[in-house]
C-alpha cells in the first residue's frame, strides 16, 4: 500500500477532529460547565422552541441577569421539593413557578420576604387563614400581629368568586400559599422571565396593587415632588444597578423601592416593605408599629441621603398630626356606627346598609388617603381627596344615622 | 443513459436505485418523527414527508421499467431528482431560519433545527441524476458515487458534532461519531483526489465498515437513551430525548460507499498508487508511473 494516500487521509481526518474540538471549545463555558446534560441541553434548547411559540418570553429572559450569569431555563424551572413534575419534551419540570423555586438561590430574601405583609398577611386580608397552614399563621403572627390570623374579608362572599379571583386574588396573591408549602411569588414584583430588579424599582410595578381609592399610593407619587423629578430624569437613572452597592449616585430620584426597601449607600436592604414603616396607616384607626423607633429611624436614614434632617423632622411632624386629625374623625364616625349598633338601630350583617358604605369608604378611602398623602407628599390626597370627602361623609353618615334612629324609633314595638 | 445490462447482483445501477428507494422511504419515516417533534407547525414541514412518500412510490414504481421503458425510468428520475435538490435546498434555509438567521451565534447553530440535514434529499437527487447522466461502466460513475457518500459523512460529521453539542458532549462517547465521520471523510476524499491502490481500498472498505459499528452501537445507546427520557409514552421518548435513526445514517452510508468502492476497485491497480482517470475526451487516461 502506498504511504502517501494514508497519510493524507489520517492528515485530513485529524485535521477534522481537531476542528471539532477547537470549535466546542469556542462555545461559553456557562453553556456547557453544567452538573447534567439537560441543564447544557437547556441553554438553548428551550428557546429554539419557544422563540417560535412565545418569542417575549425568550426575550425577556434574554434582557435578564439571569441569562447574563448563565442561570438557564431549566434552573429555574426544574421541580423544587414537594413540586409538581411535569414530562416536557425531554425534560421533567416544574410548569409553574413559586418562591421555592426562587428561594433556593436567594432564601434569605425569601425569608426577609416571609416575615413582610406582602407574605400570608397579604393573602389573609382577603381570604382569612383559609388554605395557609397553621404553623405558616403562627410564624406571620409572630412578626406581623393581627395580620393572618383573621377571617376572610366580608366583601369576598357578598361580591362573589368571580370578583375576588379577577380582583382581590389578582394582587394579594402576592402572599398566596402554595401547593409546595411555600407563600408568595416574587414575579409579582420582579416578573416572570426579566427576573429584573429594575422592573420591581419602577413605582408602576408597585403600583400595579398599590393604587386606586384605597390604597393611593401610586395617584399620590405621581402627584408628589419624587414622581415628577422621577418622570423628568428616569433616563438618567441606573435604575438596575446591584440593590447592595446602590447609591444615590444611581438613584439620585427615589421610587418607592428606593425608600422602603434599597441600601441605598449602604444602607441594609430588606424585602420587607414595611420594615422602614413607623405606623398601621391603613387600618382605621391607625396605631404605631410594635418597632416604631427603629422604623422610623430607618426610613429617616434613608430620607437623609438627600434631605437635610430639618425638612425631614418637619415632614414627620406635619404627617403625625395629619394622622392624630383622621384618627380623631374616623373615631366619631366610628362612635356613630357603634352607638347604632348599641341602640339595636343597626342591626344587619356588614355592608347590606347604605351607612356601612359610608363608614367603610370613610376610613378605607378618604382616611387612609389623607394619611398616606401626608407622609408622601401628596398635598391634594391630604385635601380633595382626603379630608374633603372624610368630611362630607361624616355628614353624609350622620345625617343617615339620624334618620335611621327616627325610622327605629316611629317602628312599632 | 442506458441502464447496464447484466446480473441483478453486479447491477451496481440497480443497487443505487434501490439504495435510493429505500432512502426516501426511511426520509419519510424519520421526517415523520423530527418534525413531529415540532408537530408540523408549520405547513411546509409537510411537504418533504409528502415528497418522501411519492418519491419512494415513483421511483419504486419507475426502477423494475429501467430495460422495458428507460425514457419513463430516466424522465421519472430526474423530474424526482430534481425536486429532491430543491426541497432539500429549501430544508436547509428553513431550518436555518428556525434561529441561526436571527441570531447567528454558535449556540443558535447548535440549537436551530438540523440545518445539514435536509441535505439527504440534495444527495439523494443528485445521486439519481448521476445515476442517470454517467455512464455506469466509466470510472467517473463510482467516483460521483464515493463522492456522493463523502457528502453524506460531512453531513454526518456537522450532524454528529451539532447534534451532540447540544448535550455539551456530556458523555465522552458522543466524541466518537464525529472522530469516526471525521476518519471517512478523510479516506473517502483521498479516494477521489490521490493516486491510491487495491491496498488503499481495502483500507477504506475497513474503515466504512468501521462506521458501520459505530452506527450500530449509535443506535443501541440512543435507544437506550430514548428507555430513560421522560416522557409518558415510547412515541413521546423518542420524539424528545436522542434520534434513534440518526445514528443509521452511518451503516447507510457505508453501503453507498461499498457500492462505489466496489465498481471503482476494477479501475484501481492492483499494487502502483495509480488510478485510471478519464481523459479530457472522456477515454482513459493513462496510468502514471511514478
Amino acid at each position: 500500500m502506498a504511504f502517501r494516500p494514508v497519510f493524507i487521509a489520517v492528515v485530513l481526518a485529524f485535521g477534522l477532529i481537531v476542528a471539532a474540538f477547537l470549535v466546542n471549545r469556542a462555545r461559553p463555558r456557562v453553556e456547557t460547565d453544567q452538573p447534567t446534560a439537560a441543564l447544557v441541553r437547556a441553554s438553548g434548547k428551550c428557546a429554539e422552541c419557544h422563540l417560535q411559540q412565545q418569542y417575549s418570553v425568550v426575550h425577556e429572559y434574554e434582557l435578564s441577569a439571569h441569562a447574563g450569569k448563565g442561570v438557564n431555563c431549566l434552573d429555574c424551572h426544574q421541580p423544587a421539593a414537594s413540586q409538581q413534575k411535569t414530562d416536557h419534551h425531554g425534560f421533567v419540570i416544574a410548569a409553574k413557578l413559586t418562591a421555592g423555586n426562587c428561594r433556593s438561590c436567594h432564601e434569605p430574601i425569601y425569608q426577609e420576604f416571609l416575615r413582610s405583609r406582602h407574605a400570608a398577611t397579604s393573602w389573609a386580608a382577603v381570604f382569612g387563614e383559609e388554605g395557609l397552614k397553621p404553623e405558616q399563621v403562627e410564624f406571620s403572627e409572630r412578626y406581623q400581629p393581627g395580620g393572618a390570623r383573621r377571617p376572610a374579608h366580608p366583601l369576598t362572599k357578598l361580591e362573589g368568586g368571580s370578583a375576588t379571583t379577577s380582583g382581590c386574588a389578582q394582587c394579594h396573591s402576592v402572599g398566596k400559599p402554595n401547593d409546595d408549602g411555600t407563600i408568595g411569588t416574587c414575579t409579582a414584583c420582579h416578573t416572570r422571565h426579566t427576573s429584573s430588579v429594575a422592573i420591581a424599582r419602577l413605582p408602576t410595578t408597585c403600583g400595579q396593587c398599590h393604587l386606586g381609592p384605597d390604597h393611593s399610593q401610586l395617584e399620590i407619587y405621581e402627584e408628589s415632588k419624587h414622581g415628577v423629578m422621577f418622570h423628568a430624569q428616569e433616563k438618567l437613572l441606573k435604575l438596575d444597578a446591584p440593590p447592595k452597592s446602590l447609591t444615590t449616585r444611581d438613584m439620585f430620584v427615589p421610587t418607592c423601592a428606593t425608600c422602603h426597601m434599597s441600601g441605598l449607600n449602604g444602607q441594609k436592604v430588606t424585602h420587607d416593605p414595611s420594615d422602614r414603616l413607623s405606623y398601621y396607616l391603613a387600618d382605621p384607626i391607625t396605631k404605631p408599629r410594635p418597632n416604631r423607633d427603629r422604623a422610623q429611624a430607618a426610613m429617616k436614614q434613608i430620607c437623609v441621603q438627600c434631605h437635610t434632617p430639618p425638612l425631614i423632622e418637619r415632614v414627620y411632624a406635619d404627617a403625625e398630626r395629619v394622622v392624630v386629625s383622621t384618627n380623631e374623625k374616623v373615631q366619631v364616625a366610628g362612635e356613630i356606627m357603634a352607638g347604632l349598633r348599641k341602640d339595636g338601630v343597626l342591626t344587619s350583617a356588614p355592608f347590606t346598609q347604605p351607612i356601612d358604605f359610608v363608614y367603610f369608604d370613610l376610613w378605607h378611602y378618604d382616611g387612609r388617603t389623607s394619611k398616606h398623602g401626608a407622609f408622601m407628599g401628596g398635598a391634594d390626597f391630604v385635601q380633595w381627596h382626603g379630608n374633603y370627602p372624610m368630611l362630607a361623609r361624616t355628614v353624609e353618615l350622620k345625617a343617615k344615622g339620624e334618620a335611621l334612629r327616627r325610622q327605629h324609633a316611629s317602628r312599632p314595638r | 443513459m442506458h441502464p447496464a445490462r447484466g446480473s441483478w447482483r453486479t447491477d451496481h445501477q440497480l443497487w443505487i436505485e434501490a439504495f435510493a428507494v429505500f432512502n426516501f422511504g426511511g426520509l419519510a419515516a424519520d421526517i415523520f418523527l423530527a418534525h413531529s417533534q415540532n408537530r408540523f407547525r408549520h405547513e411546509a414541514e409537510y411537504v418533504p414527508l409528502y415528497f418522501s412518500i411519492a418519491a419512494t412510490i415513483a421511483l419504486a414504481a419507475v426502477v423494475p421499467l429501467r430495460r422495458s421503458r428507460p425514457a419513463v425510468w430516466r424522465d421519472v428520475g430526474y423530474l424526482i431528482a430534481w425536486l429532491a435538490v430543491a426541497v432539500g435546498l429549501a430544508g436547509v434555509i428553513f431550518h436555518l431560519d428556525s434561529r441561526f438567521f436571527y441570531d447567528r451565534t454558535i449556540r443558535s447553530l447548535t440549537y436551530a433545527a438540523p440545518f445539514a440535514a435536509p441535505l439527504a434529499y440534495t444527495g439523494l437527487g443528485l445521486l439519481l441524476m448521476a445515476n442517470r447522466m454517467v455512464a455506469p461502466d466509466t470510472p467517473e460513475w463510482p467516483r460521483w458515487v464515493v463522492f456522493l457518500a463523502l457528502g453524506g459523512f460531512v453531513g454526518n460529521f456537522i450532524f454528529s458534532l451539532t447534534d451532540h453539542a447540544q448535550n455539551g458532549f456530556f458523555n465522552p462517547l458522543e466524541w466518537l461519531p464525529v472522530a469516526s465521520s471525521a476518519c471517512a471523510i478523510g479516506f473517502l476524499l483521498v479516494v477521489l483526489e490521490a493516486r491510491i491502490d487495491q491496498a488503499f481500498l481495502r483500507l477504506c472498505a475497513v474503515v466504512l465498515l468501521v462506521q458501520g459499528l459505530v452506527g450500530a452501537v449509535g443506535f443501541a445507546l440512543h435507544a437506550e437513551a430514548d428507555l430513560r427520557q421522560p416522557g409518558a409514552t415510547l412515541f413521546e421518548r423518542i420524539l424528545s430525548g436522542a434520534p434513534p435513526m440518526a445514528p443509521l445514517l452511518f451503516p447507510n452510508l457505508v453501503a453507498l460507499g461499498l457500492i462505489g468502492l466496489w465498481v471503482l476497485a476494477p479501475h484501481v491497480r492492483e499494487h502502483a498508487d495509480v488510478v485510471e482517470r478519464p481523459g479530457r475526451d472522456g477515454g482513459e487516461q493513462r496510468p502514471r508511473a511514478d
